[in-house]
């Protein structure tokens, strides 16, 4: 019975073996699909069934707790919305869909590993099955070079990054004469004032960073953005966040409130807010657009985390959930308009309002709560973490942050404009939604509207989970 | 919650959402629909927000029709909705402009079902900022109010429509961008962790230098909104984009908002930062007076007339404001509900004119008054309450303000009834030409204001009429909020 609790990551091991099998039979696109929404909708179940379990395994090197299953339900549902996207995969050809899935359910796996991890090995092992599986993704993509380029580059960044992460790890063991992170917890606090624990600390952030695309860790977000094929850009943009953001807080956390760390992470935050936003403004194409509002939302939510104090771990939770359902509200929106799997510049949802009103609503929802206008999920995020810098009296860092999200409406603003204002050069055919994608979308605006309005349940559901990294 | 009595405050904020909802859900093609479901759930706000006025215990005074509930329990935030005084008087002013706003609208065709529901959005925004007790929720119904205008300008608007939507959109939200860190600011550094601004009223919540420090936010915050000098230039470049009932809430409403955002956070939480700053508040508010009169003298656009006399009537809301006496308080309250009605109703005949005859530059128009005498009536009306002349609702606004503002700022005073005879001359000067003088053949057939068009605009005269032979009727009212106030003790628990 010891084993339930490690329900989940057996769950999707075995979502992954089963394309793995279904990749050596004939190509079937429609069969594969409905397999993965099935698997994925049942795998939603399976890891909801142990968001209140807990116990320890592995000698303490994997801790399942609140925290850690809180953010396995959320990879859980950002598959299983990834995956109700595929449903015409156009972007990839037909021979390779059930890889695709098959790395998608390794890179899901990967990542459910991390968030237990409390062991840097464990850690590092989970992260770079994490990472393959999406070096393996991102060149997926039919078309024309832009692919592969992305994906060298998301490569050679990524295990330039591992080694900096590696050599962090090391210097942390040399300097505390441990892997473990319950034991760094309590050994940490007082050594940070040593450089090599210091530097090693923060070179394992590194890891982190590059996954969160955060400055000076973001070159290959804005060509991955584009290059790869919607649904899995939607899927790095979406879950990997999402991991990212909790593996910092539970980085951060071992710190103990450590002031040198908190004005490294200040500085970091402000130039990545700064510089995403200032970029993104004059992007044409929406995914790139979206990937520098991504280095923007690094800088954002890592100010939740650099507070250093409960209000801000919760806050940086919240942070995440809210950023994983706004980002998939937009990938849902280019998904749908670019029906063949291409790239969508910002001039192409011009006349959408007429094509879709639906999704020109869902569309307006979420580059409004992108852009942190209430009553959204991404205003509550916002004002969590805001709320949390202030506590510790960082003034001008929230007035740095305000000034930015002005600056990101710009370029928000645009989106919502050709969407609602502008018309179309020619006359282009109505969008045609499916019953469950339309179900999906209103899903998705009223989560993110009832989210802005009853933050309550889900803040509480944050400050619960933070509170067990201790 | 306590539910010792009907949510009368809430009721009005869900009869907008109810609207917008069911607005929604009807067909786009079904126009008239939508226009009367509008109608009807506008008429019902404006119906609870004149039960709410006239019951409102004038005897008893203090916070009344109170609902509290609490929100979000670790940060300290409460759905706290009351009224008193200082938004009695706003909430009325926002059901009327809105409904008769939607009576306006009447004739709009093309994408009519986002109109309205943007216009409730909208609504509902003003509405649950003046009502609020909250901070959080002020900040919340404040952005809310702020964002349907960027579609509202920029989809329906005329000249120059998509810059102006978009300055006035980045502008106003700048102004949050100060806002935000200033009410997390005053919620942490009190030490009481919470958003109710009652309990942040108490006087040695704050010291005096976080008062003064907070208060320079919220005052440029809000200003912004606000149209002070200079930081109005959204102001008129938004009015004139805006379409004829987005300029009237706009102009009416929505920069009231910011004049009691000035009101409701920075004056009354940082009391000690108000009388510090009050000087400055002072001067910037006689050079948005005299600017906003002598900028309008250029003007040959109808719409920048009006909208820089709104710069110039706000400055007198804002002069009110830094007289930090009884009476200035007073009179910048009834100010912001009488040039709200008296803009609305300037912007509405206004848009019938330009409904008609394609052109709002005054050199084109002229002699209207004998083509369509009855829609002339109602702006020259409206052109006359905005010189102050008595029998309107502004001219005791203004003359309480002014009384006042000489009392303690003689210099600024008598500059700005200076300026205030001259923007009767620049009044008269637009009615002259506009409305007598050489006929333009071209409009020589246009039909005159049929009765059910012309109704909004008969109700906003009625208002600024009524509450102009019958001052007292929102001067005691606004009284029983100010006095207690001024006493020091802030408003009865």
């Amino acid at each position: 019975m010891k084993w339930l609790v490690l329900g989940p990551e057996i769950y999707f091991l075995a979502v992954a073996a089963v394309f793995l099998i279904l990749s050596m039979m004939r190509p079937n696109e429609k069969r594969d699909f409905s397999a993965a929404l099935f698997l994925a909708g049942l795998g939603v179940a399976v890891t909801l069934a142990t968001v209140r379990m807990g116990g320890s395994l592995f000698h303490g090197a994997y801790r399942v707790d609140l925290f850690s299953q809180l953010l396995k339900s959320l990879l859980s549902v950002g598959f299983f919305l990834v995956v109700c996207l595929c449903s015409s995969l156009k972007g990839i050809h037909e021979t390779r869909q059930s890889e695709f899935y098959l790395f998608l359910a390794t890179c899901t796996l990967g990542m459910m590993l991390l968030v237990s991890s409390l062991e840097l090995l464990t850690l590092y092992v989970a992260l770079e099955l994490a990472s393959y599986s999406l070096y393996a993704l991102v060149p997926l993509r039919n078309g024309g070079g832009q692919q592969m380029e992305a994906g060298i580059k998301y490569f050679l960044s990524g295990i330039a990054t591992s080694a900096l992460m590696l050599f962090g790890l090391a210097s942390l063991f040399a300097a505390t004469q441990t892997t473990s992170i319950s034991e760094l917890i309590l050994k940490l606090p007082t050594l940070l004032n040593t450089p090599m624990a210091f530097i090693g600390l923060l070179l394992t952030l590194c890891g982190f960073f590059f996954k969160l695309a955060l400055f000076p860790f973001h070159i290959w977000a804005p060509s991955v953005y584009q290059g790869a094929a919607n649904q899995v850009t939607a899927f790095v943009a979406t879950a990997t966040k999402v991991t990212a953001m909790a593996m910092l807080v539970r980085l951060v956390s071992m710190s103990d409130g450590n002031t040198s760390l908190a004005h490294v992470l200040t500085a970091l935050a402000i130039v990545s807010m700064t510089y995403g936003n200032l970029v993104a403004m004059v992007q044409k194409d929406f995914k790139r657009l979206l990937a520098y509002s991504a280095i923007a939302h690094a800088g954002y939510s890592l100010i939740g985390i650099l507070s250093m104090n409960p209000t801000g771990y919760a806050a940086a939770v919240f942070y995440a959930l809210a950023y994983l359902t706004m980002t998939f509200t937009c990938f849902l929106v280019i998904v749908k308009v670019a029906a063949d799997g291409r790239d969508v510049t910002i001039a192409e949802l011009a006349g959408l309002h007429r094509r879709s009103p639906l999704l020109a609503m869902a569309l307006m929802v979420g580059v409004f709560s992108l852009g942190g206008i209430p009553p959204t999920i991404g205003f509550t995020g916002k004002f969590l973490v805001f709320n949390a810098a202030m506590e510790r009296g960082y003034f001008l860092l929230v007035l740095i942050a305000m000034i930015n999200v002005v600056v990101s409406l710009y370029y928000y603003i645009q989106v919502v404009k050709a969407a609602f204002l502008l018309e179309p050069g020619e006359q282009l055919p109505s969008i045609h939604l499916s019953t469950p994608t339309t179900l999906l979308t209103l899903a998705m605006v009223v989560i993110i509207v009832v989210g802005g309005i009853w933050p309550s349940y889900l803040f509480e559901l944050a400050r619960a989970a933070a509170q067990t990294l201790r | 919650m306590d539910l010792a009595h009907f949510p009368y405050l809430s009721a009005i904020l869900l009869s907008c959402v109810v609207g917008l909802l069911v607005i929604l859900f009807i067909p786009r093609e079904r126009e008239a629909l939508v226009k009367g479901v509008s109608l009807v759930f506008s008429a019902i706000a404006l119906a609870l927000s004149i039960y709410v006025f006239c019951a409102y215990d004038r005897t008893l005074g203090g916070l009344q029709f109170v609902e509290k509930l609490l929100w979000v329990e670790p940060l300290g935030i409460h759905y706290f909705n009351g009224a008193d005084g200082f938004n009695l008087p706003l909430i009325l002013l926002t059901g009327i402009v809105h409904f008769t706003g939607v009576l306006t609208m009447w004739e709009l065709h093309g994408r009519v079902k986002e109109f309205f529901a943007f216009a409730f959005v909208l609504v509902l925004g003003v509405f649950g900022f003046f009502m609020s007790m909250d901070l959080f929720f002020l900040f919340v119904w404040f952005d809310v109010s702020l964002f349907p205008m960027y579609p509202l300008i920029a989809i329906w608007g005329t000249t120059r429509k998509e810059y102006g939507a978009l300055k006035l959109f980045l502008y106003l939200l700048a102004g949050s961008a100060l806002i935000l860190p200033g009410i997390v600011y005053l919620a942490v550094a009190s030490g009481l962790h919470t958003f109710d601004i009652m309990a942040l009223m108490h006087p040695r919540a704050l010291t005096p230098g976080q008062q003064r420090f907070a208060f320079i936010l919220f005052y440029l915050g809000f200003g912004i909104l606000a149209g002070v000098w200079p930081f109005h230039t959204w102001s008129p470049v938004g009015h004139v984009a805006a379409p004829t009932s987005v300029s009237m809430i706009h102009a009416g409403v929505l920069m009231k908002v910011g004049a009691f955002g000035i009101l409701r956070v920075a004056i009354f939480l940082c009391p000690i930062g108000w009388e510090y700053w009050s000087p400055v508040m002072a001067v910037l508010a006689t050079i948005g007076i005299v600017y906003g009169i002598f900028v309008g003298l250029r003007q040959t656009d109808l719409k920048y007339v009006v909208a820089y006399s709104s710069v110039s009537h706000m400055g007198i809301v804002g002069l009110g404001l830094a007289t930090v006496t009884a009476e200035g308080l007073n009179g910048a309250v009834f100010q912001m509900f009488a040039h709200g009605i008296m803009t609305a109703l300037l912007f509405s005949s206004l848009g019938y004119i330009y409904d008609k005859t394609h052109t709002k530059l005054i050199p084109d128009l002229g002699g209207m008054s004998r083509v369509m005498p009855v829609a002339s009536g109602y702006f020259i009306v409206a052109a006359l309450a905005g010189m102050g002349v008595p029998g309107f609702a502004s001219f005791w606004a203004e003359v309480t303000v002014f009384i006042s503002a000489l009392k303690v700022y003689p210099v600024l005073g008598i500059l700005a009834i200076c300026a205030l005879v001259l923007s009767a001359l620049y009044m008269l000067r637009v009615v002259q030409k506009t409305f007598y003088g050489q006929r333009n053949e071209r409009y020589a057939r246009l039909p005159d204001v049929s009765f059910g068009v012309g109704l909004p605009r008969m109700i906003l005269v009625a208002v600024m009429v009524l509450f102009g032979l019958f001052p007292r009727l929102m001067l005691d009212l606004i009284q029983t909020a100010v006095i207690p106030f001024m006493a020091g003790g802030g408003l009865p628990r």
